[in-house]
């Protein structure tokens, strides 16, 4: 699917003495099958911008296109199983006794048999490593266990687009690594998604094109190479520790991702 | 049981300290904690890292008196936090992970006061400590937003000044920049680092770089207590690290990689500069 933002803004409290411009004429596309990630500084319109993308927010202006059909025109249900949206904090939504009906919930509601429903909840909980908590009170889980059950449900819907707002905050390094292999991992399976987070160097391992926001509006868009090293003030550590080598190595490439950094930082020393 | 009396003997000279703490989760069959020992002398400034599931919120519950102990005890200045949370909870302020459940008031200054009002502080040093609070978090200007209309990291910075407006004299920070980008990340951090020497701080995290000054770091793996070491011997112990999930960042993470100590590089400038340096001192082959 392809979802496309045109000329995008919104306006809390309009009209009050409380108004903020969260977003201002916000043009974006979300290719099929790519990740695009959405980074900028806390209040740069991150969060407002994701909750457009299933219309959980409605423009204030401009317009939200699903394969360049006017999204308004689509029921929510449609445009909601479509497009996954998972919160800050998702954890806090958990409500049903088990993990297994708590995932089975959205699904349940699209009207799909209980054999249907219960492959989805067992295929998403697997893809999410979360299968052996099927049975656990979502309650009784720790923070990584419970989010990844959070994520889980939204994923038992099938999404086309699964966006994820900040999905690592507060993880430890080993549930980090498992929800950044998940993210490839659906992008192989042909999902689309939107990682919003403030962690450039997470970002930098996953993203395809990099979307950046400042005050509301797209400041740059691109590959997350030409992103981070038109600014490398505003990039990971990989882009700035290539970036200060590049005067006496210019043979050093763009390097991104971890791995590819080490790799061109050896054969810059030579070792 | 001992009496909790006995607080200002041994342990009570500490501003904090756990003796053999074990607690359980009713209905879970492993103890969240298990016989937990460690001290932290006045004005020491010490992190808390480990897995999730770890034991470290445990621990911060166990500080303030959310929780009691099942076995073994918890000093906090000489008290008891299980028999007078309120008196501990004078003295230790905790910052819990999640803003968003504890911003209560209409707008961000009366959240700010609100730790305060309950204190009984009159009200013109309330309005100082308030405003010094704000400063402190960079937050001047935002003083009548309604905390709803604000981003994750605002809030967090919002709850961080509340604490400090209290101005207890040992800090618990649970992820206190779990929310914050890069710059709202620094900013806060240097806010806690002025805070060294001057107050207590138990600093829990996942980003092993905001320790990186810290005096020493606990790490709490499966409930126990599996290391207590000064940030430069931890960051060099890649086994260590990787049995107990923790990721150094990437800039020391590629120092170590290419042999350099880790705990000596901590910006790109430094890194770069050191690779600089060694290829200019004739190994290089470009």
């Amino acid at each position: 699917m392809k979802l496309e933002l045109r000329d995008v803004g919104h306006v809390y409290a309009r009209g009050t003495p409380f108004q903020v411009e969260a977003l201002r004429g916000v043009s974006l596309v979300v290719e099929p099958g790519e990740v695009l990630a959405i980074v900028g500084g806390t209040g740069s319109g991150k969060s407002t911008l994701a909750q457009h993308m299933n219309l959980l927010l409605v423009p204030t202006s401009g317009e939200v296109l699903v394969d360049a059909v006017d999204a308004t025109t689509l029921t929510k249900s449609e445009l909601r199983r479509r497009v996954g949206l998972v919160f800050q904090f998702p954890e806090s939504a958990l409500f049903a006794p088990t993990v297994e009906e708590d995932v089975a919930f959205a699904p349940r509601q699209l009207g799909l048999d209980e054999e249907e429903v219960t492959e989805r909840v067992l295929e998403s909980l697997r893809a999410l490593g979360a299968e052996e908590l099927a049975a656990r009170s979502p309650f009784a889980l720790s923070g990584g266990e419970k989010r990844r059950v959070a994520i889980a449900g939204v994923l038992a819907m099938g999404p086309e687009v699964l966006v994820l707002d900040e999905p690592t905050a507060g993880l430890d390094p080993a549930a980090r690594e498992d929800l950044l292999a998940l993210i490839l991992g659906l992008r192989e399976a042909g999902v689309s998604v939107v990682l919003v987070s403030h962690d450039l160097d997470e970002v930098a391992e996953v993203a395809d094109r990099v979307c950046a926001l400042h005050e509301g509006r797209v400041s740059a868009v691109g590959t997350a190479a030409e992103v981070f090293y038109a600014d490398p003030t505003r990039a990971p550590a990989t882009v700035r520790v290539a970036s200060l080598l590049r005067g006496a190595s210019p043979g050093i490439g763009h390097p991104v991702r971890f791995r590819e950094t080490l790799d061109a930082l050896r054969a810059q020393q030579g070792t | 049981m001992q009496n909790p009396g006995e607080g200002t003997r041994p342990g009570g000279s500490f501003a904090v300290s756990c003796e053999r703490v074990t607690f359980s989760y009713p209905g879970s069959a492993q103890p969240a904690l298990s016989g937990v020992s460690f001290a932290l002398r006045r004005g020491e400034y010490v992190g808390v890292v480990g897995p999730n599931g770890g034991g470290k919120s445990t621990l911060v519950r166990l500080l303030n008196g959310l929780l009691k102990p099942e076995s073994g005890r918890v000093l906090v200045s000489g008290r008891d936090p299980a028999t007078e949370p309120f008196e501990v909870r004078k003295h230790l302020g905790v910052l819990f992970q999640n803003p968003e459940n504890g911003l209560v008031a209409p707008f961000v200054e009366d959240d700010v006061a609100f730790g305060l009002e309950n204190l009984g502080v009159p009200r013109e040093e309330m309005r100082e400590r308030v405003a010094r609070a704000v400063r402190a978090v960079g937050l001047q200007g935002y003083e009548r937003r309604e905390p709803h209309t604000l981003s994750g990291g605002e809030k967090q910075r919002v709850a961080l000044a509340g604490l400090l407006a209290v101005e207890p004299e040992i800090l618990v920070l649970d992820e206190p920049t779990s929310m914050l980008d890069a710059a709202g990340r620094r900013e806060v951090l240097k806010h806690l680092g002025d805070l060294r020497f001057e107050k207590t701080v138990l600093h829990v995290t996942h980003h092993l770089e905001e320790l990186l000054d810290a005096d020493r770091i606990l790490v709490l793996n499966g409930g126990e207590l599996v290391a207590d070491e000064t940030p430069e011997r931890l960051f060099s112990n890649a086994d260590f690290l990787r049995e107990n999930s923790l990721l150094l960042p990437v800039v020391p993470r590629l120092a170590l990689e290419l042999g350099f100590p880790p705990a000596k590089l901590r910006t790109p400038e430094e890194l770069a500069e050191a690779i600089l340096a060694r290829t200019q001192s004739g190994t290089r082959s470009l």
